[in-house]
């Protein structure tokens, strides 16, 4: 019997889990009341759950498992408006996006949980740095070589993701020049990158056992991939995006996810294609850094593109699954601000550009994903 | 040879002198005492004073302490600004309990050191007086150890939320206590009601004024940190001289002025405060100056009511926020440790007492001194407490207390 069993999980399901911040109202700096907040939500009836994470400042909302966009996006909704009603009775606001953009890492503080210590202890100043915060979109699998197939068809879309996701102009204070400058500090994980080609499940179960036996992991969690397995669930886990200011958008993307998972396990349009692993660390660059405005090399086409057009051309070829799921609108929206050039990243470089201070710039992200209407003025 | 030239001896040192010598006594003070005790720095500053004050070395002789009290009011009014700028009306209007809780701070904290020192046979009057200014928890003491420590959370917010209620309840109890005292010292009766009438409503007119001309300047200046710095210790200090010739209250005009550049920032204009460390200078100078003028000698001839005042005022505020903490979101364990935050007295309630025992010497003498006696105590211990209580709550940056 295989290590990793890989419960089955049929029926294009997904589930979205998002790391938010928390901040201040009186700087809008990062706070460290989660754990408050988070005995505060323990009371409140809520279809998903609310749980901590790395750091005091932030917290992660986990959607229940869903089929359809609408029932995603409405639970998300819910756990949104209860997340941001209870921060509001301690005085703090919340926000998406991938990154704070002007904290000091160095006073961050670990959430005092001992996974959270052993991470700390492990990575150092890592793990601080980790102040980051992403969206992981969940799709299940009805078993683990589906998982396998799925997860090297899904890394040539990567870019996509990250770009369409892209919330972290700012780090530390500066304007990276980067969509997305949260990925740069995942990739200095040493257990960053992605799965290794394996044909199947049971290839990669001796891969796993094989890296166990090293004693470079102790578990699945440990590898800190773009998409990795996640066996106990029966779901591939894509971990690439940002996560984005508003819930809208994060049911969006992963309405997307489903979307192209329901295409590539029912057509199986292709084999799986080592060549997809040597282009990607480029893509991913080029996602991250120039967001919809980059480059994408098609490793099954050898040919180089704006990755803009390929988002397009994607959900174009999508469209009859999601109809098929219910997302049809959903999709079309997406693709409509990919043509008009929309991204979170250009939304807060705006605001910044509009407000000159970072500190405002949170303060309308955190209304932004209230749900507050923008006013015009900064 | 005429040596004209030379200065007399010994030489006459003049304000600037006397600034430095603050500034580095509070500072060798307050090094001192955090690496040797490990206490809060305040308490080293506040030691420094004690040291160079007419009390001990003398260095400072009453009359400077006088001179240099236009020092501890632009003081003060930075720190009781900067206090009205965390009041955020929205999360008041969120969280109702929590300005419930607040008020039945200041009013408990009130009515038990009141019933304290009428058992100790003080007179109605002068007992509401002094429980009126021992409702107000020190605000610099509560903003400086929060900024020593970069503490940030709940009890942290709470405790400067609630001071400042506090301050501002206090200061109103005072102000409407004044007719009274006027009418026990036979003044007129139109004086007596129109004299509280004009300090609050000068005061709140004052600030108001000066707040929307902080907010017009602030968008005209536009968000450059450096500017809108220059900008705010300008319109603090005109509003602190303003209250002051126009024998307003400079902490009503100053928490005003707080309050209402925050809430009525409308467009956005004001980047978040942060004074650094010019703003640290009058903080030191503050404390050394209040160290300075503390008073012990009494301590012992009415160490009775001091006590039953600090445990009255204590047990005040405990048994509201146990009472009202829960409803408000503090979870009991915090609202003890709120408790011990919130006891700081300092330059605030000398300030108090000074004033009022000027207009009716009546004050002065033995309640007076149970009050200053008490802030002795409590400006020493007080800090110590709010330290404790930040560090206890897991609110206090570890790295920020060794630094």
């Amino acid at each position: 019997m295989a290590t990793l069993e890989f419960t089955a999980s049929p029926g294009h399901t997904l589930g979205v889990e998002l790391e938010l911040q928390l901040v201040q109202s009186h700087d809008f700096d990062l706070a460290r009341d989660a754990a408050e907040l988070l005995a505060r939500l323990e009371k409140v009836r809520l279809p998903g759950a609310v749980k901590p994470e790395i750091t005091e400042s932030m917290i992660e909302l986990n959607t229940s498992v869903h089929t359809r966009h609408d029932a995603l996006s409405a639970e998300l909704g819910q756990m949104r408006d209860a997340v941001v009603k209870e921060a509001g009775m301690l005085n703090l606001r919340v926000c998406g996006g991938g990154t704070h953009p002007f904290h000091s890492w160095t006073a961050r503080r670990i959430f005092p949980t001992e996974r959270f210590r052993h991470i700390l202890d492990r990575y150092g100043y890592l793990a601080k740095q980790f102040t980051v915060f992403g969206q992981h979109i969940h799709l299940g699998c009805a078993d683990g070589d589906a998982a396998v197939y799925l997860v090297h068809m899904m890394t040539r879309y990567v870019p996509h993701f990250i770009a369409l996701s892209a919330a972290s102009p700012f780090y530390q204070g500066e304007d990276t020049s980067f969509h997305s400058s949260r990925l740069t500090a995942v990739n200095a994980f040493p257990l960053a990158g992605h799965m290794p080609f394996v044909a199947d499940w049971a290839e990669f179960n001796e891969y796993f056992d094989k890296m166990r036996a090293f004693g470079v992991v102790e578990s699945m969690k440990d590898f800190y991939w773009d998409i990795r397995p996640k066996p106990e669930f029966g779901t591939i886990e894509i971990r690439v995006c940002d996560t984005p200011l508003t819930v809208a958008r994060a049911a969006a993307l992963a309405a997307y996810a489903q979307a192209l998972a329901k295409w590539l396990l029912e057509e199986r349009p292709r084999p799986a294609l080592r060549a997809v692993y040597l282009v990607n660390a480029f893509n991913r660059f080029e996602a991250a850094r120039f967001g919809l405005r980059g480059q994408l090399i098609d490793p099954f086409e050898e040919r180089k593109r704006p990755l803009a057009d390929d988002v397009l051309d994607a959900l174009a070829v999508v469209a009859p699954h999601a109809e098929a799921l219910g997302s049809a609108e959903v999709l079309a929206g997406l693709a409509a601000e990919v043509r008009r050039g929309y991204s979170d990243a250009d939304w807060l470089r705006e605001r910044f550009a509009a407000n000159r201070s970072l500190a405002h710039t949170v303060r309308e992200s955190a209304a932004l994903w209230a749900g507050d209407k923008p006013r015009d003025s900064g | 040879m005429s040596l004209g030239f030379l200065p007399q001896l010994p030489p006459v040192f003049g304000q600037p002198a006397l600034v430095g010598a603050l500034l580095l006594a509070g500072l060798l003070g307050g090094e001192i005492v955090r690496r040797t005790l490990g206490l809060p720095r305040i308490t080293g500053y506040v030691l420094a004073g004690v040291l160079l004050g007419p009390q001990v070395s003398g260095f400072l002789a009453p009359g400077a302490l006088l001179e240099a009290r236009v020092l501890i009011d632009v003081s003060l009014g930075l720190i009781v600004f900067e206090l009205g700028h965390r009041l955020d009306f929205q999360w008041l209007q969120r969280n109702r309990w929590l300005f419930a809780a607040a008020i039945a701070e200041s009013v408990l904290c009130f009515a038990l050191v009141m019933l304290a020192l009428l058992a100790f046979g003080f007179q109605p009057l002068l007992a509401a007086t002094a429980a009126a200014i021992g409702t107000a928890t020190s605000p610099a003491v509560v903003l400086l150890v929060a900024h020593e420590l970069r503490a940030a959370g709940q009890v942290t917010e709470r405790m400067l939320l609630f001071t400042a209620v506090n301050s501002v309840v206090a200061y109103v109890a005072l102000t409407l206590l004044l007719p009274f005292l006027h009418l026990e010292h036979a003044t007129s009766w139109h004086e007596a009601i129109l004299h509280p009438v004009y300090i609050l409503a000068g005061s709140a007119l004052v600030g108001f004024v000066a707040s929307l001309t902080l907010l017009w300047l602030a968008g005209w200046v536009r968000k450059r940190e450096d500017r809108q710095f220059i900008l705010l210790i300008a319109l603090v200090v005109l509003a602190v001289g303003a209250a002051r010739s126009l024998n307003l209250s400079v902490v009503v005009t100053l928490i005003t002025l707080g309050m209402l550049a925050r809430n009525f920032d409308y467009e956005h204009v004001l980047l978040p405060l942060r004074f650094g460390y010019g703003g640290q200078l009058f903080f030191v100078i503050l404390f050394v100056l209040t160290g300075a003028s503390l008073e012990f000698d009494a301590l012992p001839a009415v160490a009775g009511a001091v006590l039953a005042f600090i445990v009255a005022r204590f047990l005040g505020k405990g048994l509201a926020l146990a009472t009202f903490g829960r409803m408000s979101g503090v979870r009991p364990a915090n609202a003890a440790l709120l408790t011990l935050a919130l006891m700081p007295m300092s330059g605030l309630a000398v300030v108090m007492v000074l004033d009022t025992a000027a207009m009716y010497p009546a004050f002065g003498g033995e309640l007076a001194a149970v009050v200053l006696s008490a802030v002795a105590v409590l400006e020493i211990l007080g800090p110590i407490a709010t330290q404790i209580a930040l560090q206890r709550a897991g609110e206090a940056d570890p790295a920020a207390g060794s630094a």
